[in-house]
């Protein structure tokens, strides 16, 4: 009895969001315009205004963050209610005349495998935007308006089906992030920012040559994710294609060796420009990889299969150890952001449904997740004065809350169930043992163990102990703990109720990969393990 | 009601008590203390009522789906059979007295809230595991399980003690965890299921599916929650934590997993794999009480006398199994195992929590101190703590009759007596030795004249303090005997230990009888009462020396750690400082560069080289419109 109320409740909820949802597909196709329009309007707003009070600022800003956020999680309300459902929803476009003899047009949409990735883009935009307007940096208006671009960019990234505007807004907001870097930045900035742009946009060329020759090559009649499904690509050339997409989009999301880029960066970048990159941007080099490269090369994906292994190896073990070694807190959180995308490679490696799907939960808990944890680094800095770990010591005591937010924070992104990070490092490790090479297996378990060992030292070093240096400013604020608490709790729900994001990602992934995937056949006594 | 929801209620209630305290009353003690209690009294009453009317005995499970990706199906359920009623039992008395006990011992402390949100979050980690029906779900609380041990053990966060030990306890059990989880993935691909019932099933079909590695690397779960050999090094430094956590989790419930895990998934083990677990067993018993007798910490005795006694609890599962498989005539012969170790997983519950919240009684009365050799004259000054303390030094010494822990060491070393001689020779002398040092304990702490002025001024403590003394005291006395447990749960008690027979008997009780109580005379002897310093270390220092070293497995973790790991990771650093980021990253700039610096030497603003430039270009460029270059450039 008392397990059937909340039942009908949200049985009740959900039949009324179906309804809503379905029964105005033009609304929800205008909404997912509007995510990306509105942060981009409000940039603009705020550039060509004259002169506008702090607090006139601050209220834009926050319309900005939360109306995109907002849009998010309305459309992954009616998107998981309409379950069983993987294919694309709520989609628009829009022709630009001249483009549309390159077969370009701006399409919007989004199925099962971009949801995850656009409900991420919405919260941790939320957070890091909150986070920036009442962190009291100096020309917060140009701040603002360069998240806002970056916001905008994102959710167009995630909803874009239109190849060559999923690049576009990625670029777009890349941009910005060079900006705040050289800006806003840590000591070390000008030189930072100088190689991160370099490097990334060094990856983002090679990344664009390789979905042109994509496109060229599968003879798909347009620049877009659906058309170019239904198209195959020559056995000759997927080697290649695979190979220049592979490297590109790894530049873009730190794969082993091409990853030194990334720790410096996020160290050095403000908080909220972290939150943004590490947490969101980063993926979307992986989820380039998943839409596109894995359904339509399957040859190539096998080709560059023992390869992409050791070099997920080297992200987890190799940059696991320099994690180990890091003496600075955000130079650690920059270094374990790269350990944790050596999981997603491996889930794609593993190449099954399994694999790709878990890989999908364990980049939404860990955008998620890494997040947190940049925000929560940086009010430490903010009051112990520093990141280095000799000089802080036994904040617990005199700031408990921050204490028991980094702490969860910390702990869920080890993998500690309860979090939404457990089901995705739990499903990659299952789809390992079932790909080629088991033993696998048995290497990438060791980061379970890396991981406590470089996170709870983190948090021995700063929280426990006897208070160690100075200490300026009281406990974690309201104002800052609101976007940290958004991000907690997201973690926590789907931690404990993962089928509200792992069912969508099933589906789709189901409806992808049923071509393109291997059968495993396992010896006589085993049961056959075909997806 | 239906076993379903009551399930449940007993699950979740902790865990809403948790929330609740987290969000109202971390400030507020009082109220903190109200949920938590009232959580624990929930969760023993309901078990009660299920032991008593609510459930008839028969095995009940219920599970939903939780998570569907591709062929990968997790579920969430409950498996409430014989075993797992027992351990429910245990979970809930013991955990129950011990939560009224932390009212009075931690009267006094600043962070009452976050401790006993802590608690509540242990007793929903450990019912998880109780009444989880499959492996996958399983390890979820196992792990959480080991978070609550490391927030309990890190509640002192201002001492460098608490926050190494709890990085510590994390830290190895995650290494156990590894092999662990190693071998439940294994085992889903093997069988295509995790579910226990469903497991048992197909290894029932198909018994050559069970390979040795499997059950070892299940086991290596089992090394790292009950503290065995080699990953037994986390429990003594977990001491740094509250005395009731040490008596709840690293004593009573949490480390007693291990055997529980075991008990559920026996049917895992060859007889290769069984020979392995028992030996482990055995090392860790005989290691464990040779290294009680050169601490002079109370808690840390204690701390050494659990590891021991989890290392016969192993055994006994390891040679009880074996027994079973061989003298298989009994239709419960195979579950001898899980009978020898289930029953002195329960003796040791009561008499293991009940020492360790004797001390806390000592330890609270005596302002802190917790060196038994600043102790002594307990006796006048805390009658009840001494009359409790003494009934479980008598049980887990193991006196014929008057001791539950006779009993239950009675069933493992009868099983080692038919399994295996020389693992029987080496239980047995660590019978003996448990009583010496247990009595070593007594007799120094509690006996003679007070040696410290903590000592001096000592008193007896209120009754949230002795009245869970003296309920655990009866257990510790009665626990052997069958009425003191609902009928339902007689079942594992009564049946699947096994009892000798005749003439076996007979030897058994002599056997006991001498062990426990020349130890306890022995103990008398050499060390007096009320002593203030240890004679051992005094006339016989290398046998000391040999206890106190501990065989050196923490300082070799350390010289690991610190020699071995850490400079492992600075050289990785700094190659890939070196390497990486320096030959390649900025190599390829330095190289962008000196293409730069070359091709602006060549406008060096004179007209005349200019010209000079052009004309050699256009010799050039004729030169292969005439063909010249045809044989070099194809």
């Amino acid at each position: 009895m008392t397990t059937q109320l909340p039942i009908a409740l949200l049985g009740g909820i959900g039949e009324f969001l179906t309804s809503a949802g379905h029964n105005q597909p033009v609304l929800n196709a205008l909404l997912l315009m509007l995510a990306i329009v509105v942060p981009l309007v409000v940039a603009l707003a705020l550039a060509i205004s004259g002169a506008l009070s702090e607090r006139a600022v601050k209220v834009c800003g926050a319309l900005g963050f939360l109306v995109p956020g907002l849009i998010s999680l309305w459309l992954a309300a009616v998107y998981i209610s309409a379950f069983p459902f993987g294919g694309y929803a709520f989609e628009m476009s829009a022709d630009l005349g001249l483009l549309e003899r390159f077969g370009i047009q701006l399409h919007l949409g989004l199925n099962g495998l971009a949801l995850p990735f656009y409900i991420m883009a919405g919260l941790v935009g939320m957070a890091a935007g909150f986070y920036a307007i009442q962190s009291g940096v100096e020309r917060l208006r140009l701040y603002l308006i360069l998240l806002l671009v970056m916001q905008g960019g994102l959710m167009g990234v995630f909803s874009s089906i239109d190849v060559l505007f999923f690049y576009f807004f990625h670029e777009f907001a890349l941009i910005p992030t060079f900006i705040m870097i050289a800006l806003w930045g840590r000591k070390g900035r000008k030189a930072v920012a100088i190689e991160v742009t370099i490097y990334l946009t060094f990856g983002a060329m090679i990344t664009l040559a390789g979905l042109i020759a994509l496109y060229l090559f599968s003879g798909a009649e347009q620049f877009n994710m659906i058309a170019m499904r239904e198209a195959i690509v020559e056995a000759p050339y997927q080697g290649t294609l695979f190979g220049l997409l592979l490297i590109g989009f790894g530049v873009l999301v730190s794969l082993f060796p091409f990853h030194t880029w990334a720790p410096r960066a996020y160290a050095t970048a403000p908080a909220p420009a972290a939150m943004l990159h590490a947490g969101v941007l980063k993926k979307f080099g992986l989820y380039g990889l998943i839409q596109l490269a894995y359904p339509l090369l399957p040859q190539g994906a096998a080709d560059w299969a023992p390869l992409l292994l050791w070099l997920a190896l080297g992200n987890l073990l190799i940059i696991g150890f320099v994690t180990m070694s890091q003496r600075d807190l955000k130079l650690m959180l920059g270094n374990a952001s790269v350990m944790h995308m050596g999981y997603a490679f491996l889930g794609l490696y593993a190449y099954s449904t399994v694999g790709i799907g878990a890989a999908i939960m364990m980049l939404f808990a860990h955008g998620l997740s890494v997040a947190l944890l940049f925000l929560l680094a940086d009010v430490v800095e903010k009051r112990g004065g520093t990141s280095d770990f000799k000089e802080l010591g036994g904040m617990g005591l005199r700031a408990p809350v921050l204490m028991g937010l980094f702490t969860a924070a910390m702990l869920a992104s080890i993998g500690l169930p309860g979090f939404a990070n457990f089901w995705g490092e739990l499903g990659i490790f299952v789809a390992l043992f079932a790909s080629d090479t088991p033993w696998v297996l048995y290497l990438s378990l060791i980061g379970i163990i890396i991981s406590a060992v470089y996170g709870l030292r983190a948090v021995a070093s700063v929280f426990f102990g006897e208070a160690k240096g100075e200490f300026k400013g009281g406990d974690i604020t309201p104002a800052e703990k609101a976007p940290a608490l958004l991000l907690l709790i997201s973690l926590f729900v789907i931690g404990l109720w993962p089928k509200v994001v792992s069912d969508p990602v099933n589906e789709s992934v189901n409806r992808s990969f049923k071509d393109a995937v291997p059968t495993v056949t396992a010896s006589t006594d085993e049961p056959t393990l075909s997806e | 009601m239906d076993l379903g929801t009551v399930l449940s209620v007993i699950l979740l209630a902790p865990l809403v008590a948790a929330g609740l305290i987290w969000i109202l009353a971390r400030q507020r003690a009082a109220l903190a203390m109200t949920l938590s209690l009232g959580a624990a009294a929930t969760i023993l009453c309901l078990s009660l009522w299920l032991f008593f009317a609510g459930w008839d005995g028969s095995a009940f499970e219920i599970s939903t789906e939780w998570l569907t990706l591709g062929s990968l199906t997790l579920d969430v359920g409950f498996l409430l059979n014989d075993l797992s009623a027992l351990m429910l039992f245990i979970v809930a008395f013991v955990g129950f007295w011990i939560h009224l006990f932390s009212v009075g011992y931690m009267n006094d402390d600043k962070a009452r809230g976050r401790f006993f949100g802590g608690l509540s979050i242990f007793m929903f980690s450990m019912l998880g595991i109780v009444l989880a029906n499959n492996l996958f779900m399983m390890f979820i609380f196992w792990e959480l399980v080991g978070f609550s041990s490391y927030m309990l053990i890190g509640h002192y966060l201002d001492t460098d003690e608490a926050a190494q030990a709890s990085k510590k306890a994390f830290i190895v059990n995650r290494v156990g965890d590894f092999g662990f989880l190693i071998g439940i993935i294994i085992t889903y691909w093997t069988f295509g299921t995790v579910n226990f019932n469903e497991l048992r099933e197909v290894v029932g079909t198909q018994p050559q599916l069970v390979t040795t590695l499997m059950g070892l690397l299940l086991f290596c779960g089992v090394l790292g929650k009950s503290a065995q050999m080699p990953l037994h090094v986390w429990l003594p430094d977990a001491m740094a934590g509250p005395t009731p956590i040490s008596a709840l989790i690293h004593a009573a419930t949490m480390v007693a997993a291990g055997v529980y895990f075991l008990g559920r998934s026996f049917f895992l083990f060859t007889e290769e794999a069984l020979h392995i677990v028992a030996w482990v067993g055995v090392v860790t018993a005989v290691s464990a009480a040779l290294w009680a007798f050169a601490q002079r910490d109370i808690k840390k005795i204690l701390a050494y006398s659990t590891l021991s006694q989890l290392g016969y609890m192993v055994a006994g599962f390891g040679l009880g199994s074996l027994y079973g498989l061989h003298h298989g005539d009994a239709h419960n012969a195979l579950y001898y195992g899980i009978g020898a170790s289930m029953f002195h997983l329960t003796t040791h519950a009561f008499f293991k929590a009940l020492l360790f919240l004797g001390s806390g009684s000592v330890i609270h009365a005596c302002h802190h101190e917790q060196d038994i050799f600043k102790m002594g004259g307990l006796w006048k000054k805390m009658p009840l703590t001494t009359l409790t303390f003494a009934a479980g030094v008598i049980a887990i010494a193991g006196v014929p009759f008057i001791a539950a822990g006779f009993f239950s060491k009675d069933a493992i070393l009868y099983v080692a007596m038919k399994s295996s001689q020389p693992a029987f020779y080496l239980l047995t002398g660590t019978a003996l030795l448990t009583a010496l040092y247990m009595g070593r304990l007594f007799f120094i702490a509690f006996l003679g004249k007070p040696n410290s002025a903590s000592a001096e001024h000592a008193h007896e403590s209120p009754w949230t303090i002795v009245l869970p003394l003296l309920v655990l005291a009866v257990f510790s006395i009665g626990g052997g005997y069958m009425i003191m447990y609902p009928v339902t749960l007689q079942e594992v008690m009564g049946h699947w230990v096994p009892h000798p027979h005749g003439k076996d008997h007979t030897t058994m009780i002599i056997i006991s009888a001498v062990a426990s109580i020349i130890g306890l005379v022995l103990a008398r002897i050499i060390y007096g009462a009320g002593a203030a310093t240890d004679k051992v270390e005094k006339t016989l220092p290398p046998v000391f020396a040999i206890s106190r070293s501990r065989f050196y497995f923490d300082e070799i973790y350390g010289y690991y750690v610190k020699k071995v790991q850490d400079r492992l990771a600075d050289v990785v650093a700094f190659l890939d400082t070196l390497f990486i980021s320096g030959v390649l990253v900025r190599g390829s700039a330095a190289v962008a560069g000196l293409l730069g610096v070359t091709a602006r030497r060549l406008h060096t603003g004179s007209v005349s080289t200019y010209v000079w430039w052009f004309f050699a270009g256009l010799v050039l460029f004729g030169a292969y419109a005439g063909g010249f270059f045809d044989g070099i450039i194809q």
